[in-house]
């Protein structure tokens, strides 16, 4: 009995890598967009954290409007002020935190 | 007394200037002026005596103001004390504006023209040329006051005027500069204080110069307006801000992920159940369909079985009554009414057509509308009946206006068509219920102007499209194809009346066309089919051209209510009209071979299916006529009543396919089934030597045999193989 929930949890563990927006005040629009972009990025630069916050900036800056500042990490504390209707914040991969906001 | 006097001398003068004639008139003119002035004087002036007006009163003016202030005192910061102020002069200046010229005789003046001489060319002077043509006056004269009233009114300010001065000098040592020598000249100039007077006057000579004032000089410019400048300036609203902070750990990524997951499951148990209801539901409709269905079914059984047996004894008439009397009349038969059919809703209408199903030998079709163009409905209707259930029809299809024709396809049975009073036509598909029309002609173009009269399915095309023809009052004879999603026409033929022109306006003319009322296809060649017209014309026409008509005949008088073709020789064919003769064609002959004449117009002919020389007629009169012409060329074999004749009239008639009855319908919208008698349906025997005939050869040889005897056939001219004219 014991064992099995052991199983189903660490099931749950892997089975948890969607893309989970945890706060957001985008439009509906804007923030599939986004998120199918930051899941994009994160897949293409899993290992460098960087190079992955970095091309979301930059496409992010491309696409809706420069001043845009890309947090990707696995633990790290903030607190920003933004442009309001600009953020987002999500989780993906089951361990990684992504902040995405505009300001100028 | 004074105005009186001056009166008096008025007229005197007046009568001396008649007398004179006008002479010295000034001065007369002049005393009258003096004269009549009129001293005015103030109500409440002082009447003084003489002695009053003659005393002197002196008066003394005095140089000193007496109104001046000479004890006013200020007091002095400086010293600590009052002071007395210093007396204003005698002098009130009342108004004074600076000038752009110099008095000529002026100290200014002076050392102008000096410096205009010294420098060689003159120095500003904007109105030169007038100043030029003024004389020259007492030059010589000149100075020393100008200067003097200049400083006494210049006491308060001698020190700008000192600067002003200054200033001029330097502008005039800048423009002397070049001259060399002359401009130390021309600077002592300026220092006008000290030589006052002591420069000798320079002789203007010739040419006259206007002087200007240096130190309050104006060149005559124009400005143009300097647009005065602003600062304007906004703000944007800078776009909102908010804030939010958060802390990443793993944890609370792991956290956020299951509480998410497990919402997730929620929506998605609540989402699953909803559409499970949903299926349900449709599941039970669905279900509940088909049980309806099931009894619909059952209950169609049930009210058969009823009316089985209730009709029980028509119902075994018409399998095995054959009327014995039969054999005991010559020749002749009669028909035996059984089942009426009718339905509830079309008791008041006409039957427009009957048709039997191709397929299903007990069921037909049964139109209803109006015949009468006075009391057409609003609605038609199309039942049809079956054999097995007189007492209500198996399907009924609704329309808006009367239903005037129908076909049932031959190769579909579930495709019907149908022919409207209002020159629309539909096709419905019987599979998929009677509701809705699978096609209707939509739109003006797209349907006859006028009733369809009669309608027919044709052969498939080359490409499987499914096709029919129509005939409508118009005049035109219409092809539809069912295509895809609509139904797409084309006009087959103008039914244009020949060499018939008549006048149009403007001396056009106009091709004069009929209304058809009828058509029938060739059972064999199935591009060629005949048109009945409203003017008892009978057109062979081919769906090849549309140009002009393979034959007319001259049939009837009125017009040709119906056609139909022999079923063994499909060179011969019957038609009848509203003049109330049936007649007997062959093809390409322009007379027919039997003429009858029933006594009142018939609305149906049809031959019999069995026999080759049988048909039956309708007459509005409400009877029904059997016509055998190998028992009988000249009289019915069978005339009989079928409904009252005042009441009601028969319009159509149809014969069953398979059994000996035939349906015939009448104006009150009821359809009648009438069992042939035996001697109505005689088959040929066949020789005895030849046993091995079928029953086509002998209907066809009878009929061969009969047509020879009416035919006149031109001398040396053969009969036409009779057997060639039937495909077996």
């Amino acid at each position: 009995m014991a064992e099995e929930e052991g199983v189903k949890e660490g099931d749950k563990k892997i089975v948890h890598i969607y893309p989970l927006v945890k706060h957001s005040d985008m439009k509906e629009e804007m923030r599939h967009e986004v998120v199918e972009l930051v899941v994009g990025m994160c897949e293409k630069f899993s290992s460098n954290y960087e190079t992955c916050a970095r091309m979301i900036k930059d496409t992010m800056d491309k696409k809706f409007g420069i001043y845009w500042h890309v947090v990707v990490g696995e633990g790290f504390g903030f607190e920003v002020s933004y442009e309001t209707e600009n953020i987002l914040y999500l989780f993906f991969g089951g361990n990684m935190a992504i902040v995405l906001w505009k300001c100028s | 007394m004074q105005s009186a006097k001056a009166k008096d001398k008025k007229k005197n003068r007046q009568s001396k200037a008649k007398g004179e004639g006008g002479g010295g008139g000034d001065a007369d003119d002049f005393d009258a002026w003096m004269k009549s002035r009129q001293l005015v004087k103030p109500d409440d002036q002082l009447d003084l005596t003489d002695a009053e007006l003659a005393e002197e009163v002196t008066k003394v003016l005095t140089p000193t103001n007496t109104n001046v202030l000479r004890n006013l005192v200020v007091y002095n910061f400086k010293l600590g004390e009052f002071v007395l102020a210093p007396i204003p002069g005698n002098t009130v200046t009342l108004i004074s504006f600076p000038g752009n010229s110099l008095h000529v005789d002026s100290e200014e003046a002076r050392f102008q023209v000096e410096e205009c001489e010294e420098i060689g060319y003159p120095l500003p002077m904007p109105n030169y040329a007038v100043v030029e043509q003024r004389e020259t006056v007492m030059e010589g004269e000149e100075e020393g006051e100008g200067e003097d009233d200049e400083k006494d009114d210049g006491g308060a300010k001698p020190a700008a005027d000192a600067g002003e001065e200054e200033e001029a000098e330097e502008e005039e040592e800048e423009e002397g500069k070049t001259e060399g020598e002359q401009a130390t000249e021309g600077e002592p100039a300026g220092d006008d204080d000290e030589q006052t007077g002591a420069r000798p006057v320079v002789p203007v000579s010739g040419k006259k110069k206007k002087l200007i004032n240096q130190f309050n000089y104006c060149e005559r410019a124009t400005l143009t307006y300097v647009n005065p400048r602003r600062n304007v300036d906004t703000q944007t609203i800078p776009p909102p801000r908010s804030q939010f902070g958060a802390n990443v750990l793993q944890w609370t990524i792991y956290d956020s992920y299951n509480e998410d997951y497990a919402e997730q499951q929620k929506a998605g148990a609540v989402a699953a159940r909803r559409p499970t209801a949903k299926q349900n539901f449709k599941k039970k409709t669905a279900y509940a369909e088909q049980l309806n269905r099931k009894y619909l079914r059952c209950w169609q059984i049930l009210e058969r079985m009823i009316n089985q047996n209730i009709f029980d004894d028509i119902s075994n008439d018409y399998r095995y009554w054959e009327d014995p009397a039969d054999e005991y009349r010559d020749g002749e038969g009669n028909l035996l009414p059984l089942w009426k059919f009718q339905y509830e809703k079309t008791k008041k209408m006409n039957v427009t057509e009957l048709t039997f199903n191709p397929s299903y030998y007990d069921l037909f079709a049964v139109c209803y509308g109006s015949h009468d163009f006075l009391k057409q409905h609003n609605e038609g209707y199309l039942c049809l009946f079956t054999v097995k259930n007189p007492a209500y029809p198996d399907y009924i299809i609704q329309t808006d206006c009367g239903v005037m024709c129908c076909d049932i396809h031959p190769n579909y049975p579930f495709l019907v068509v149908l022919g409207l009073y209002d020159g629309n036509v539909c096709v419905y598909d019987l599979r998929d219920g009677c509701k809705a029309p699978m096609y209707v002609s939509r739109g003006v173009k797209c349907k006859h102007a006028e009733c369809v009269w009669q309608i027919k399915w044709g052969p498939d095309m080359a490409d499987g499209e499914i096709n029919f023809y129509s005939v409508s009052s118009d005049g035109c004879v219409f092809s539809w194809i069912l295509m895809q999603n609509k139904l797409w026409v084309t006009t087959m033929i103008t039914l244009y009346i020949e060499n018939d022109i008549a006048d149009g306006p403007d001396g056009t003319k106009v091709t004069l066309r009929t209304g058809g009322s009828c058509v029938q296809f060739h059972p064999t060649n199935t591009t060629v089919y005949l048109v009945g017209t409203e003017i008892g014309l009978i057109y062979k026409c081919s769906t090849l051209f549309s140009s002009k008509y393979l034959m007319t005949y001259d049939a009837h008088n009125m017009s040709v209510y119906r056609i139909d073709y022999n079923r063994f020789d499909t060179n011969i064919f019957v038609s009848c009209s509203g003049d109330w003769r049936v007649k007997v064609w062959e093809d390409m002959r322009p007379d027919p071979l039997f003429i009858f004449d029933l006594g009142s117009a018939v609305g149906d002919v049809k031959w019999a299916p069995y026999s080759s020389t049988v048909f039956a007629a309708v007459t509005t009169e409400g009877k029904v006529h059997v016509f055998d012409l190998n028992v009988n060329k000249y009289q019915p074999i069978c005339v009989q009543a079928v409904v009252p004749k005042r009441k009601n009239k028969l319009t159509r008639l149809a014969f069953n396919e398979k059994l000996p009855f035939i349906i015939v319908g009448d104006e009150k919208g009821v359809t009648t089934s009438l069992k042939l008698s035996p001697n109505l349906r005689l088959m040929v025997k066949p020789p005895k030597k030849q046993l091995y005939l079928d029953q086509l050869t002998l209907q066809n040889a009878k009929l061969e045999k009969l047509l020879s005897l009416v035919r006149e056939l031109p001398e040396g001219a053969q009969a036409p193989d009779a057997a060639t004219t039937v495909n077996t």
